[in-house]
C-alpha cells in the first residue's frame, strides 16, 4: 500500500486555529489553536547569547526540547504553571517563527493525527500573500524533518471556493471573502487563477472584533476579570453577536423592549472562584457593524467592506466582472454572524444597482444594460470552507500527480515548492 | 511528548462529544488513519442516537506472522474482556476493514449517586471511553499480552515455547521468545527508508543502549544492539532479517508485566518502531532550530558589515513604511 492510496493529510494553517484532517472528511478531524506553550525557563539571557543556550539547554536535560504543548492544553498548561510561555508562530495569516511552527507541526502530526508522515501525501495551505521564500521554509520542513512523500501548497482563497458551490462542479470563478482572526482578504479567482493585482484587504479581522467588543464593555463599566477578557468577549462575540440591517432600528429595538434583547453572561471567576456577571447589550450588534462602518473602530480606514468588494471587482478584467459578481463567497470564522450574509449582499447590490442606473441615466435611456446578478454566497461549511475545500482537492484523481515529490525535492531542491500548478480536475 | 500515546485522541474526542450531547448532533461518518497503516472508520446517524459503528483496519500481517480469521491470536476474546456489554462485534466485518463493532453508549456502566454534569464526563465512563480509543492496543496487542500474562503467572503455555512472530508494520514483524517461563526476549530488526533516518536511528537506538547503564534504570528490561540477527533468531526466515539499522534485543522479567504495568509494557513494545521513528523526526526538528539560529547570528556578523539602514518614513494613511533592509530580508525567510 503506498503513500498515493491513503488519505492525504490536509492541514488549514490559520492565524487564531489551526484545521487538521484526513481527506475525504467533511469536517477536520481537529480544530485546535494556533498557539504553542514552549518552557524557557533554562534560556539564560545574561551570558553570551549563543554558547550559552546551547549548554544551558544540555544542562537541563537532553528531553527538554520535547517540553512543549500545542492548542488548549497549550493555553491550559500555561496558565497552571509560569514556566511556559505561549508562543504564536503564525501572525496576520503569515509564518514568522519557523521553530515553533515546525514543533506545531510535529505535534499535530504525532500527537493528535497519529499518522505516520512518511505514508501520506500532503496538503497545506498559504495566505494569498506570502511570499516565494516561506513556500519554500514550508517545503524544506515538510521534505527534511518529516520525509513527506508528496506536498501541495495551495492557496486558501481558491480552496474556499470549492466550498461553496452548490453544483456538483465546483466553479472556480469568484469573489472571496475571508475573515479570519488575523487577516481579511477580498481575492477575486477567475478559473482557479488568483488576480494577484486585484487582492484587497481589510484592516479589520476576528480578533479585532472581540477587542472592540471587550472595549465597549468596558467603557460601559461591566466587571470583567482582567485575566480572561479577551477569551470571555471572543466567546460574547460568537454566541450573541449579530448582524442587524439598520443600527438606527437596533437601538430602537433594545430601547424598547430591554429584557427581551438584553442579555446575561455568568461566569466564574478562575482565580478567586467568585461566581459574575454582566450585561450584553449594544455590542451585540455594534462588533459586527465594524465591517460596514470601519470608522467607529479603526481611525484611518473609512472604506466598508461591501465597497472594497466592488472595487476589487472593478479593478479585475472587465469580462470577468459579472461571474465575479454572480459569486461572492464568504469563509472564515468572522463571516458566520446572523445577518451578515443578507446585510453584505443588500449593501453590495445597492453599490451595483446605483452604478448601473447612472450609466443608464447618462445614455438617455435608449440603451439600458443588462441588470448585473450579485449574488453573495453562505454555505454550512463556512468555519472550515478553506479545510473542506482541500479535503475535495486532496481527494481528487489529479492531486498525487500535481503534487511536488520527494524525489523532485532530492533532486532540485526546494525551490520546487516556490510555485503549485492548479489542475484540471478542479475545473 | 516523550511517549507515543495509547487511546486515539480522534476516537476518544468523538466518544466524549457524544456522551456529553446525546441529543444534539449530526450525522457523522469519519475515516482516520494512523501510523502503521491502521485505519478506523466511526459512524454514528441520529436515527440511533446510542449506537456508534467502528470499523478498524489492520496492517497487512508479513508471511510469517498469521491472522486468524483476519485477527491476530485472541483479539476476539480480548474485545469481550475489555469492552463487556458494551461492543458487540459484527461478523462479517465492513468490506476492507478487518473488525467492525457495535458499540452501544447506553450500556455503559453509569455511576450510582453521583449528578450528572454538564461538562465532566464520570470517571468510569471516562476509563471505559479511553479503552474503547485504545482498541488498536486490544486487538493487535493480544498475542503479546497472551505470552507476558503467562510470564506473570510464571506459566507456560504449551506449543508457545518457540519463536514466535507478531505484526509489528506493515509486512514487518518482531520476535519473541519465551524462555522457561522466566523471561520473554523480544527482537526488532529495525528497517528506514530514508538514508538520513537510518543514521540518525542507529546513534539513537545505540544512545539508547547506552543510557540503560546509567544508575536508577536497573529495573528497566535488559537491552543490547547489534548490526547482524542475533543468535536467538536462528529459526527465523531469512527474509525477516535484513534490517538497515541493526537488531534491538529487549528482556522482559516477570517484574515487569505485573498488575497495571502489562498495559504500559504492551503498548510500548507494540509501537517500538513508531516511537524511534518519532524521536529521529524530533532530533532532526532540533537540529534544524541549532541550525537556523547559527545561520542567524551569522548574519548579523554581515550586517555589521552593512552601511546605517534607511529611514522609515509615513504613507498618507498613517501606516508607516519601513523600506526592508537585508536583515529583514533573510529573517524573514530564515527564521
Amino acid at each position: 500500500m503506498d503513500a498515493a492510496s491513503r488519505p492525504a493529510v490536509v492541514i488549514d494553517n490559520g492565524t487564531g486555529y489551526t484545521k487538521i484532517g484526513f481527506a475525504g472528511n467533511v469536517e477536520p478531524s481537529f480544530v485546535i489553536p494556533s498557539v504553542v506553550a514552549v518552557n524557557e525557563s533554562f534560556l539564560n539571557q545574561s551570558e553570551g547569547r549563543n554558547m550559552g543556550n546551547y549548554i544551558a539547554q544540555y544542562n537541563a536535560g537532553i528531553m527538554a526540547d520535547l517540553d512543549f504543548f500545542i492548542g488548549e492544553e497549550a493555553v491550559s498548561q500555561s496558565r497552571a504553571s509560569g514556566i511556559y510561555n505561549l508562543s504564536y508562530p503564525i501572525q496576520h495569516s503569515q509564518v514568522t517563527n519557523w521553530d515553533t511552527m515546525e514543533k506545531f507541526w510535529q505535534q499535530c502530526i504525532y500527537n493528535y493525527l497519529s499518522c505516520d508522515p512518511e505514508d501520506h501525501y500532503f496538503l497545506l495551505t498559504e495566505s494569498p500573500i506570502t511570499s516565494p521564500e516561506d513556500r519554500e521554509c514550508m517545503g524544506e520542513i515538510m521534505f527534511e524533518t518529516f520525509n513527506v512523500p508528496g506536498l501541495y501548497i495551495a492557496l486558501q482563497p481558491v480552496l474556499a471556493l470549492s466550498a461553496g458551490c452548490s453544483t456538483p462542479k465546483p466553479q472556480m470563478t469568484g469573489v472571496v471573502v475571508d475573515i479570519g482572526d488575523g487577516a481579511t482578504h477580498v481575492v477575486p479567482v477567475v478559473d482557479g487563477y488568483i488576480i494577484g493585482s486585484s487582492i484587497k484587504s481589510f484592516p479589520i479581522s476576528g480578533s479585532d472584533i472581540t477587542q472592540f467588543v471587550l472595549q465597549l464593555l468596558r467603557e460601559r463599566g461591566e466587571l470583567i476579570p482582567p485575566e480572561d477578557s479577551f477569551e470571555i468577549a471572543g466567546k460574547v462575540k460568537e454566541m450573541y453577536c449579530y448582524n442587524s440591517s439598520s443600527i438606527v432600528k437596533e437601538y430602537n429595538k433594545y430601547d424598547k423592549k430591554p429584557e427581551k434583547y438584553i442579555k446575561q453572561w455568568t461566569g466564574v471567576k478562575p482565580m478567586t472562584g467568585v461566581p459574575f456577571s454582566f450585561d450584553i447589550g449594544y455590542e451585540r450588534f455594534l462588533g459586527p457593524e465594524v465591517f460596514f462602518h470601519p470608522e467607529i473602530c479603526v481611525d484611518d480606514f473609512r472604506t466598508p467592506l461591501p465597497d472594497v468588494i466592488d472595487m476589487c471587482v472593478q479593478s479585475a478584467p472587465i469580462d470577468t466582472r459579472r461571474g465575479l459578481y454572480k459569486n461572492v463567497v464568504l469563509s472564515g470564522g468572522s463571516t458566520m454572524f446572523k445577518g451578515f450574509q443578507k446585510r453584505l449582499q443588500t449593501d453590495l447590490k445597492k453599490i451595483v444597482d446605483d452604478r448601473i442606473a447612472a450609466s443608464n441615466a447618462r445614455l438617455g435611456g435608449n440603451v439600458k444594460s443588462h441588470p448585473v446578478e450579485v449574488n453573495v454566497v453562505s454555505h454550512p461549511v463556512q468555519r472550515f470552507a478553506v479545510w473542506f475545500g482541500g479535503s475535495v482537492v486532496a481527494s481528487l484523481p489529479e492531486f498525487h500527480e500535481s503534487s511536488h515529490t520527494k524525489e523532485d525535492y532530492d533532486e532540485y531542491g526546494a525551490s520546487i515548492c516556490r510555485t503549485s500548478p492548479i489542475f484540471k480536475g478542479m475545473y | 511528548m516523550i511517549l507515543l500515546q495509547s487511546p486515539s485522541r480522534f476516537l476518544l474526542q468523538i466518544l466524549q462529544d457524544r456522551l456529553l450531547s446525546p441529543d444534539k448532533g449530526v450525522d457523522l461518518d469519519c475515516h482516520s488513519v494512523e501510523f502503521d497503516d491502521v485505519r478506523y472508520h466511526i459512524q454514528f446517524s441520529m436515527r440511533n442516537p446510542h449506537v456508534v459503528v467502528l470499523s478498524v483496519s489492520l496492517p497487512i500481517p508479513p508471511p510469517e506472522a498469521i491472522f486468524f480469521d483476519g485477527l491476530p491470536f485472541g483479539a476476539i476474546e480480548a474485545i469481550k474482556a475489555a469492552y463487556g456489554a458494551v461492543a458487540q462485534i459484527l461478523d462479517p466485518p465492513k468490506d476492507g476493514y478487518n473488525l467492525t463493532m457495535k458499540l452501544n453508549l447506553s450500556k455503559l456502566p453509569s455511576d450510582e449517586g453521583s449528578t450528572r454534569f454538564l461538562c465532566k464526563i464520570p470517571e468510569q465512563r471516562q476509563a471505559l471511553l479511553v479503552k474503547i480509543a485504545s482498541v488498536r492496543e486490544v486487538v493487535l496487542g493480544a498475542p503479546l499480552r497472551f505470552v507476558l500474562k503467562n510470564l506473570a503467572t510464571k506459566t507456560v503455555a504449551p506449543e508457545m515455547d518457540q519463536l514466535i512472530a507478531l505484526v509489528h508494520r506493515p509486512k514487518e514483524s518482531f520476535f519473541l521468545l519465551p524462555q522457561q517461563a522466566e523471561k520473554v526476549t523480544v527482537i526488532y530488526p529495525m528497517r528506514f527508508q530514508d538514508s538520513t533516518d537510518i543514521v540518525l536511528a542507529t546513534s539513537f537506538l545505540q544512545e539508547l543502549i547506552e543510557s540503560r547503564r546509567t544508575a536508577g534504570l536497573n529495573n528497566a528490561p535488559s537491552c543490547m544492539w547489534s548490526p547482524s540477527p542475533p543468535l536467538e533468531l536462528k529459526g527465523a526466515p531469512a527474509q525477516a532479517l535484513t534490517a538497515n539499522a541493526g537488531f534491538v534485543t529487549f528482556v522482559i522479567f516477570p517484574r515487569h508485566v505485573e498488575g497495571k504495568k502489562l498495559d504500559r509494557t504492551v503498548w510500548s513494545l507494540l509501537t517500538f518502531h513508531a516511537y524511534v521513528s518519532y524521536h529521529v523526526k524530533c532530533s532532526e526538528g532540533f537540529m534544524h532550530t541549532r541550525m537556523r539560529r547559527r545561520v542567524e547570528s551569522l548574519i548579523q556578523a554581515l550586517d555589521r558589515a552593512k552601511p546605517e539602514s534607511e529611514k522609515s518614513k509615513k504613507s498618507v494613511s498613517g501606516k508607516s513604511f519601513k523600506r526592508l533592509s537585508l536583515n529583514e530580508a533573510h529573517s524573514n525567510s530564515n527564521s
